[in-house]
C-alpha cells in the first residue's frame, strides 16, 4: 500500500455513514493528494518525499475526519428529515381517508355524535396527533438546521441529528399507535372498517415504521460520533 | 496565520476564490494560499469539509469531472453563493473599518497650558 493509500485508509476508517458517502469523500481526498504530490514533484522532490509532503499539507487524519463527521451527520439528518416531511402528510392523509371511509371521522371529533366509539380509540388518535405534531416540529427543525438557513441559525452540530432522530422515532411511534388502534378496532368491530383504504394506510405505516426506526438509530449513531 | 484566526471568514474566502470560475479542492487551496501571499496556510484536508458545508447550504454546486485520467470534484458558485459573497464582502468592509478605526494609534492629547 502506498503512503497516500495508507493515509486515505486511516481517514476512511474514522468516517461514519454509508459506504457510498465515505467512498466519495476518500476519492475526492485522493485526487487532491495526488494533485499536491504532483506539485511537490514539479518543485523537485522525489516521489515518496512528495507524497509525504502532500500528506503533511493535508493534516492529521483525525482532524480531517472530524471535519467530515459533522458534515456527514448533517447530511444524514437532512436526508432523514426531508424524507419524513415528504412521507408524513401522505401517510397521514391515507389514515384520514381510511377513517372517513370507515365512518370514523365524525365519530372521532371531540364532541362527536357517536357515543359508541371507544374512549380508547379516541385517546389513541389524540396521542397519535400529539406524536405527529412533535415529529413535524423536529423534522422542520432538522431541515432548517441543515439547509440554507443553517448559516443564520445558531444551532449546534449535534442538534440536527438529534432532531432527525426525534422525528424518526416520532414517525415510528405514530405508526405503532395507529396500527395498534387498527388492531383494536379489528378485534371488536371488523365489519365497520373500509377494507381497501384501511389496507393502504396500514401498508404505508408498516413500510414506514422500520425505515423510520432505522434512520433514527443511524442519526443517533452519527450524533454519538461527533466530538 | 493560525486556523482559529480564520474562523468565521473561511466561507467568504472560499466563495471569493470560486468567483472567477469552477475549481477543484486542491486548486481552491492553492488559490487561497496564493491570494493571501502564503498567510492562509490551513491544513488542506480541513478545506474539503468546508466546501461540502457550502454545498449543503446551496452556495456552491459540486460535480465530478475527469481530466487526464484523474477524477476531480469541482465546485462552482450558485446564484445564492454570489449573493452570499456580496453579503460577506459588505459585512467584512464594515467590520474591518470599525477594527481599523479602533486599532489606529491615538494621537496624544494636547494639554492646554
Amino acid at each position: 500500500m502506498t503512503t497516500i493509500e495508507a493515509y486515505l485508509a486511516e481517514v476512511g476508517a474514522r468516517l461514519p455513514g454509508p459506504v457510498r458517502v465515505r467512498a466519495g469523500i476518500v476519492a475526492e481526498l485522493r485526487s487532491g493528494l495526488l494533485d499536491a504530490t504532483d506539485a511537490y514533484c514539479c518543485a523537485g522532490l522525489p516521489d515518496e518525499q512528495a507524497a509525504l509532503a502532500a500528506i503533511g499539507e493535508f493534516g492529521d487524519p483525525g482532524l480531517v475526519a472530524d471535519g467530515f463527521r459533522t458534515e456527514i451527520a448533517a447530511r444524514q439528518a437532512r436526508r432523514v428529515t426531508v424524507s419524513l416531511a415528504a412521507a408524513g402528510p401522505l401517510v397521514g392523509l391515507l389514515w384520514i381517508a381510511a377513517a372517513f371511509a370507515s365512518h370514523l371521522g365524525i365519530a372521532l371529533a371531540p364532541h362527536g355524535p357517536s357515543p359508541d366509539v371507544s374512549p380508547v380509540l379516541r385517546t389513541g388518535c389524540y396521542l397519535a396527533a400529539v406524536i405527529i405534531a412533535a415529529e413535524a416540529w423536529a423534522a422542520l427543525l432538522g431541515i432548517a438546521a441543515t439547509g440554507r438557513l443553517s448559516r443564520w441559525l445558531p444551532i449546534r452540530p449535534r442538534r440536527a441529528p438529534t432532531a432527525a432522530a426525534v422525528a424518526g422515532f416520532g414517525a415510528a411511534g405514530a405508526d405503532i399507535v395507529m396500527l395498534s388502534l387498527l388492531a383494536a378496532v379489528l378485534a371488536v368491530a371488523p365489519g365497520q372498517l373500509a377494507a381497501v383504504p384501511i389496507a393502504l394506510a396500514a401498508a404505508a405505516s408498516c413500510a414506514r415504521l422500520p425505515l423510520a426506526t432505522r434512520a433514527a438509530r443511524r442519526c443517533l449513531a452519527s450524533r454519538a460520533a461527533l466530538t | 496565520m493560525r486556523a482559529e484566526a480564520l474562523k468565521g471568514h473561511l466561507d467568504g474566502m472560499l466563495l471569493a476564490v470560486l468567483e472567477v470560475g469552477p475549481r477543484h479542492g486542491y486548486a481552491i487551496m492553492e488559490a487561497l494560499r496564493a491570494g493571501s501571499s502564503g498567510q492562509f496556510d490551513l491544513p488542506t484536508g480541513t478545506v474539503y469539509p468546508a466546501l461540502h458545508r457550502l454545498e449543503r447550504a446551496g452556495l456552491v454546486q459540486a460535480s465530478w469531472s475527469s481530466d487526464s485520467g484523474r477524477r476531480r470534484r469541482s465546485y462552482q458558485l450558485t446564484p445564492a453563493g454570489r449573493r452570499a459573497l456580496d453579503t460577506e464582502r459588505s459585512t467584512w468592509r464594515d467590520f474591518s473599518a470599525a477594527v481599523t478605526a479602533l486599532l489606529q494609534p491615538t494621537p496624544p492629547a494636547v494639554s492646554p497650558s
